[in-house]
């Protein structure tokens, strides 16, 4: 790995019982990454898991609007995450609430903020959950979309013991 | 269908500092249910109910020792919650991937 492509893979912490903590630097100007995450055309090529398809349902990136994301999985099995933009700041925030709907309910905040690198954006997104629980839920469901080998690897693991 | 209540239990095991605590402090040997509660200023009935949780999740065996219960960790390890966390962070980067490279895309002068 160089040391381009380490300081380009994202960091992921549980700094508190409650808390995700994401850290990760794209390799283009604030501008454009803000831009690319916030445009509903974009989202279909890069936010679900490989061999899925996500259809964007609605997705109104400004402060009070409403997103919807449907994951379509290869076994015809669909998966819902929806929210509500709290905070749309170009192109340094946003704030957004997130709930899968496998947990109908629970819903988390996730603060996401662009620091300006010149030729590079890094992204700080800070979730917060309700509870540990409702966090290691969510854990979960980011396994839910095609995350299925590690999963049966881990059942596996389970299994044996 | 995949059943999580396995993982379930780990997690709200290690939820609590105390239980976490109790998995460092068995991490350098076995220890009694006194030993435990001693350093963590707890009482005994508390430690004992914090040792269950850990021992329903997998996490810690005991054993009755003449008149004390001995604390060991096991069967199942922290690896298993590790590499739980581990698939959430890979499936992240794999988003972020495909997100940069969407990026590069977009500029029109891979580099």
């Amino acid at each position: 790995m160089t040391a381009d492509q380490q300081q380009r893979t994202a960091t992921v912490t549980t700094p508190t019982d409650r808390e995700i903590h994401i850290e990760r630097i794209f390799d283009a100007p604030r501008d454009k990454v803000f831009a690319a995450m916030t445009d509903p055309e974009l989202i279909p090529e890069w936010w679900g898991p490989h061999g899925t398809s996500t259809v964007v349902d609605k997705m109104d990136a400004r402060s009070g609007g409403d997103w919807r994301y449907v994951i379509k999985n290869s076994d015809g099995s669909e998966t819902g995450f929806r929210g509500t933009y709290r905070e749309v700041s170009a192109p340094e925030r946003i704030v957004q609430t997130f709930e899968w709907e496998g947990m109908p309910g629970y819903v988390s905040v996730e603060t996401a903020t662009f620091e300006d690198l010149g030729d590079q954006t890094k992204m700080t997104s800070i979730s917060l959950f309700h509870t540990t629980e409702e966090r290691d839920g969510m854990i979960e469901s980011g396994m839910e979309g095609g995350m299925n080998e590690t999963l049966e690897r881990f059942d596996a693991v389970l299994a044996r013991l | 269908m995949v059943q999580y209540s396995q993982v379930d239990r780990s997690f709200a095991a290690l939820a609590d500092p105390t239980r976490r605590g109790v998995l460092e402090r068995l991490g350098g040997g076995p220890a009694t249910i006194t030993d435990l509660a001693e350093p963590a200023g707890i009482s005994l009935t508390g430690m004992k109910k914090h040792v269950r949780v850990l021992e329903e999740a997998g996490l810690v065996t005991t054993e009755k020792v003449g008149r004390s219960r001995q604390c060991t960790l096991g069967p199942r390890r922290l690896d298993d919650v590790d590499e739980w966390i581990g698939s959430y962070r890979q499936m992240l980067n794999e988003r972020f991937d495909r997100f940069d490279a969407l990026l590069q895309r977009r500029k029109g002068t891979p580099r």
